[in-house]
């Protein structure tokens, strides 16, 4: 703030109950928060929440859901408790639903989620998993049945990451407010790229490994950028699902001297590792409409980057990021990518540092926050006054159809 | 200014009216309701004849709806901006106020952002607006009330015209006052800070000389016989004295925080630009006293720059 003189003493601030996953729960939320709880308490009041303590008071509540039924299971429960302002990290919550609700010997709350999806086909669906007559949903296809109804319908506001999620939640018929506030950055501090991986180019896929991020397509379009380019490594860093054996797949590509293989990294040695590489790639389909944290930290490195054309990682700038469309040409169309990455790795790093720069810097995220927090903890009070005044003022005249007012005022922002 | 606009408008051969409506923005969400006002108000025809562009140049008669507006922005509500959480600032911490501000915010994207062109009078209120609002607008000051300006041997006063409230920091000049005793101060205008202002000159003597509200007239010559003129109001939108200094080729005399007038007085060129601190103040005052030869010289040139800013100009690119 400018120096305008003597600051008024603050009596009080909005204060806002703030629940979440934090560290050292391993989760990408988790991270989220720790990165922007700091900048947030610069801001506004905030006290955190904790899983088995009593809710705090406060103005207003905020909830970062994400699909991990262990995670965010108290959360949502918190939410159906208090009505606030809901986070959604992913549109996929069959999972966590399916935790809370199966998982806690509830089949029928899970057959209400399902039914308020899809109706009475819906509940059949719910009722052939509950008696294993169909596979687990949320495991063969939740992308299908992403069953975020539950915790839309608890939402008084609702915080997106992507035009995507927004769109899907209008969708599905969410109509309260809604703010799109992008992922936030985190601080570049100056990395020193690992020393003991190495490759030419040295090609980095981080994160968990599973169908999901597309890891046979890239192991095959490797493998195949690899016989114009033996020096070439692909390093592998992230832990594997128990039905994904990467290693056989290796094997039968011919890669094992190809792929350098680790399993999670912390933090920092993560961000070295990142650093290391010449091209990052961060596939992805189906997507649950999430955000990628390790998308934004490569994108802060200025590292040249390979993401699927799917959901958020769509909106991601042209000139920043090579974008892989979800087709049957996906394989060839990647391994042209990653030539084309490494050609021009300066050129996409630049645009990409640039863009997060403008886009995803963590003040600029905060404030859209404290925006967000602030009218969905006053807006309805100030909505209903002026409306009122509106309303009472159309009435002495004689107008007692005030709908068209109120579309006025809603259209102008005057009333959010 | 809206006056003058309509003027240079209806000298020009176009038909122009001026839309006023009296702006109460308190207490609490009342200055929603008056934006609310201006919504509703249909400015698409008048008297059966399209009205065929909108001007409209402060918050909230830019909210007013027309497919050809153009907002020529003067100043937003600065109460829910950079006045934010300062002694100038009119919204507490409660939830309620904090809201009422978010939809001033939101407004004025709604509003401006819906106008076929945007112009600032300012470079400080274009910051603003892209500071805060994410919008891009053209810079296009605005000519200075027409009077017949003139210049005269100084007479060794500095003058204060303004409007006597406590951003004006006319508190700053008397304090100089009291610091040197060689400076001789008017202070033309009138306010809710007068009271105030009188009371801490008490002691100058006839060193300080409140004249109340004067005339055109007397503006002129006050102008015209004075050594300088002070203006350094806190973060000024756009500040029309400068200008009406210069036209009476006279040097300026602000602060390095007033904003706007920056713009314009640039130090030791058409003015001194100091400290916003009365010891600053003393001592740049006593410098032009004593070097009356450079008064003179940057007087003059302050008069070659506000001479290039006429109403031919913004009214041909207020309706291109």
């Amino acid at each position: 703030m400018r120096d305008l003189g003597h600051v008024r003493r603050r009596v009080a601030v909005v204060k806002v109950a703030y629940y979440s996953p934090l560290p050292p729960s391993r989760s990408g939320i988790a991270d989220y928060s720790a990165l922007l709880l700091p900048a947030l308490r610069e801001r506004i009041d905030v006290v955190i929440a904790e899983q088995g303590k009593r809710a705090p008071d406060a103005d207003i509540a905020l909830y970062h859901v994400g699909n991990d039924p262990d995670a965010h299971g108290w959360i949502v429960d918190a939410l159906q408790k208090r009505r606030g302002v809901v986070v959604l990290h992913e549109y996929v919550l069959h999972h966590l639903i399916a935790g809370i609700t199966i998982g806690r010997r509830n089949g029928r709350a899970y057959l209400e989620a399902m039914e308020r999806e899809l109706g009475v086909a819906g509940r059949l669906l719910g009722l052939g998993v509950l008696d294993n007559l169909l596979p687990l949903l949320w495991e063969t296809q939740p992308e299908r049945f992403p069953l975020s109804g539950v915790v839309l319908d608890a939402a008084d506001g609702l915080v997106v990451h992507s035009s995507y999620v927004a769109q899907r939640a209008r969708d599905a018929g969410y109509q309260g407010r809604l703010w799109r506030i992008p992922h936030p950055a985190w601080p570049i501090a100056p990395v020193e790229p690992a020393g003991n991986v190495v490759g030419d180019p040295l090609i980095g896929c981080f994160g968990f490994l599973n169908m999901n991020k597309r890891i046979p397509q890239l192991l095959e379009a490797f493998a195949a950028f690899r016989r114009g380019r033996p020096g070439a490594r692909l390093l592998l860093a992230g832990g594997s699902g128990e039905r994904f054996d990467v290693e056989r797949r290796l094997e039968r590509l011919g890669l094992t001297d190809g792929v350098i293989r680790m399993d999670y990294v912390p933090e920092e040695r993560m961000w070295s590792l990142m650093a290391a590489c010449d091209v990052l790639v961060n596939l992805r389909y189906p997507t649950m409409g999430e955000t990628s944290g390790s998308v934004i930290r490569a994108l802060s490195l200025g590292r040249p980057l390979i993401v699927s054309d799917v959901g958020w990682f769509s909106e991601l700038p042209g000139d920043a990021v090579l974008k892989i469309p979800v087709d049957e040409y996906e394989v060839a169309t990647l391994e042209a990518a990653l030539a084309l990455a490494v050609e021009h790795g300066p050129q996409l790093g630049a645009a990409a540092r640039a863009y997060v720069e403008r886009e995803h810097s963590l003040p600029k995220v905060a404030d859209a926050y404290v925006a967000a927090l602030e009218v969905a903890a006053g807006g309805d009070v100030v909505d209903d006054a002026v409306l009122l005044r509106i309303a009472e003022a159309a009435h002495e005249v004689g107008i007692d159809d005030v709908g068209a007012l109120a579309r006025a005022a809603i259209e102008s922002g005057i009333v959010g | 200014m809206a006056e003058d606009l309509v003027r240079a408008l209806r000298e020009r051969d176009h038909e122009a009216e001026l839309v006023t409506v009296p702006f109460k923005w308190y207490p609490g969400t009342r200055v929603l309701d008056q934006a609310f006002l201006w919504r509703l108000v249909d400015l698409t025809e008048s008297d059966g004849r399209p009205i065929d562009r909108v001007i409209a140049t402060k918050f909230p008669a830019y909210c007013v709806r027309h497919p050809n507006k153009v907002a020529w922005v003067l100043h937003q509500f600065r109460q829910a901006y950079d006045y934010d959480r300062t002694e100038l600032g009119q919204f507490s911490e409660s939830p309620e106020d904090r809201a009422t501000r978010r939809a001033i915010e939101r407004l004025d994207r709604v509003a401006l952002g819906e106008a076929r062109r945007v112009f600032a009078t300012s470079r400080n209120v274009a910051d603003r607006l892209q500071r805060f609002n994410g919008i891009d607008a053209e810079l296009l000051p605005h000519p200075p009330q027409t009077l017949d300006y003139r210049t005269a041997e100084p007479e060794g006063y500095v003058l204060s015209v303004n409007r006597l409230d406590r951003a004006k920091r006319i508190d700053l000049l008397i304090e100089a006052a009291k610091a040197e005793p060689s400076l001789r101060v008017v202070i033309a205008g009138e306010g809710p800070d007068r009271a105030r202002l009188e009371a801490l000159a008490v002691g100058l003597n006839s060193r300080v000389e409140f004249t109340g509200r004067v005339d055109d007239a007397q503006l002129v010559d006050l102008y015209a016989r004075s050594l300088a003129v002070y203006y350094a109001p806190i973060d000024e939108d756009f500040g029309m004295v400068p200008y009406e200094a210069f036209l009476s080729a006279k040097p300026v005399i602000t602060a390095y925080d007033a904003g706007g007038p920056l713009e314009i007085v640039r130090d030791r060129e058409t003015g001194l630009v100091v400290a916003p601190d009365a010891a600053a103040l003393a001592e740049a005052c006593a410098y032009l006293g004593e070097h009356v030869d450079e008064v003179k010289a940057w007087g003059l040139a302050g008069r070659s720059i506000a001479e290039c800013v006429t109403w031919d100009t913004c009214v041909d690119a207020l309706l291109s």
